[in-house]
């Protein structure tokens, strides 16, 4: 309690004082709970695994709404890390927000396995992802379906996209995916041709491990995993700060193995040779020319994206052949442009309001 | 949080600004050193010394597997790479029967019929924030 009467600045020293005291003590309390705690339990909402094949698992997630617009949505998610960030936990899940929506769900995601080490891009982009808008169309019954990639996702999608000008995509939307690798400097350099023998690596080890992924991600940022912990401690207190923190860390840590070939390849023609960027990329015996796309395309990138830098993602818009084409560039890192709170109040309502009027 | 009209300053909301920008020092500092030639030279030593390791670690355990008479990861490799032969096959031979019409069910059990109308029309537009280009 304060006294009456008592100074304004009294007041603040005393109310702070108390704070820190009560936050003091509940950090030790809740501290022995966190160590104690089970891993958070994430990808909850309700889905049926419509297709699988290798590494190909297709998910049609139940509908939440009472009705839903005519073209489905697929989701395509990135390489190299696992879908779940994008349906983290309910009222914090990008999937349960589309759902709400009243969007159609559908997403592609990847359980890489050893013998995968030999799929390369064509795999993907000739194969899987076509096999999987034929299966979409046919589960729903609609001849269009809306396609959103992740990061490396993104760039899935935009292959494909360019390949299959004439295909069912209806509407495409990327969030920061990159196609100029020079403005990956960091990773640039680190797989600098001379030092980094990216066919010993693949030749080796097939799958690129996932701990190599996680240690290359965490390098971008070296400071950040002290400093988080720093901060955790001092938020521990505050329970919905240290459920977001254990959700992030968990999805950070659990990488997934990178196609060998793949990777090979991603290294060799995007890295060295930066060839999407140049035009120069061929697939399957067919030229990758992005000014082929021309559905509606709406590019979203992370103001503060260390994994894909903003200098490696800026082109793609101005790339893409599409007369319907919108670009955003929003606050955030790569990861909390697509989930947690942030994501909520800037991505996901603008996203809405691009798709909506698009998905009748 | 400090309140910014107070004459008293928060030694506290100054450590969390204090951890914020060494956060920010520290990795710009770092990612110059990372940066450089040097460390690209030194990653690709590190590289190479992990690869040579597991190589001679699985090649230790398959030795070793071999004289307990249990597989080892090759053969269960090879296991699973013929599985996978044989799933690509079954998804073949299902694409052959769909384009011949003799499959168009769908697959797990979900049915169309079950599923809501496809009747949603968007609502009127709004317009959030956000720095937007486009045509």
């Amino acid at each position: 309690m304060t006294a009456p009467g008592a100074a304004p600045a009294e007041i603040g020293i005393e109310t702070r004082v108390r704070e820190e005291v009560e936050r003091a003590l509940l950090r030790n309390v809740k501290g022995l709970e966190y160590l104690s705690a089970g891993a958070p339990e994430m990808g909850l909402t309700p889905k049926d695994v419509v297709y699988a094949r290798g590494t190909l698992r297709l998910y049609h997630y139940r509908p939440l709404a009472p009705e839903v617009y005519r073209v489905p949505v697929l989701l395509v998610m990135s390489l190299v890390s696992k879908a779940y960030i994008l349906d983290l936990t309910p009222g914090q899940s990008f999937i349960e927000f589309l759902l709400r929506q009243g969007y159609d769900v559908y997403m592609i995601d990847w359980v890489p396995r050893p013998a995968d080490k030999r799929l390369r891009l064509e795999d993907y982009v000739l194969d899987f992802i076509p096999d999987c808008l034929e299966r979409i169309r046919r589960d729903s019954g609609e001849p269009d379906v809306s396609m959103i990639g992740y990061c490396m996702g993104g760039l899935l999608a935009v292959l494909y996209e360019a390949l299959h000008p004439e295909g069912p995509v209806k509407n495409l939307a990327c969030f920061t995916t990159p196609v100029n690798f020079e403005g990956m400097t960091l990773f640039s350099q680190w797989t600098d041709k001379r030092y980094f023998d990216v066919d010993r690596i693949v030749d080796s080890l097939g799958n690129v491990p996932p701990e190599l992924m996680y240690a290359s991600f965490e390098m971008l940022k070296p400071a950040a995993r002290l400093a988080g912990q720093v901060r955790l401690w001092d938020n521990m207190w505050n329970d919905d700060f240290v459920k977001g923190y254990r959700m992030f860390d968990r999805w950070a840590a659990d990488q997934i193995p990178f196609p060998g070939e793949c990777f090979r390849q991603t290294v060799k023609e995007l890295m060295w040779e930066n060839r999407l960027y140049k035009n120069e990329l061929v697939l399957g015996g067919r030229p990758v020319v992005l000014e082929r796309i021309t559905v509606p395309f709406l590019h979203v990138m992370a103001e503060h994206d260390h994994i894909v830098p903003y200098a490696s993602a800026k082109d793609l818009v101005a790339m893409i052949g599409s007369a319907d084409k919108k670009e955003l560039l929003l606050k955030g890192g790569h990861v909390s442009l697509v989930a947690g709170p942030n994501a909520s109040r800037r991505l996901w309502p603008q996203l809405d309001i691009w798709l909506s009027g698009r998905s009748v | 949080m400090a309140d910014p009209t107070s004459p008293i300053p928060d030694p506290v909301a100054a450590w969390r600004s204090w951890i914020s920008q060494s956060e920010q020092q520290w990795n710009a500092l770092l990612n110059q050193a990372m940066g450089s030639d040097q460390y690209s030279q030194w990653m690709g030593r590190m590289m190479e010394s992990y690869v040579t390791m597991q190589k001679n670690m699985a090649e230790s355990m398959s030795r070793y597997l071999g004289a307990l008479s249990m597989p080892t990861r090759t053969d269960i490799l090879t296991l699973g790479d013929r599985l996978a032969m044989i799933e690509d096959r079954l998804a073949g031979i299902e694409r052959i029967l769909t384009a011949a019409g003799t499959s168009a069910a769908p697959i797990d059990g979900s049915t169309v019929a079950m599923r809501p109308p496809r009747t949603k029309q968007p609502p009127t537009e709004t317009t959030p924030g956000g720095e937007s280009r486009g045509t």
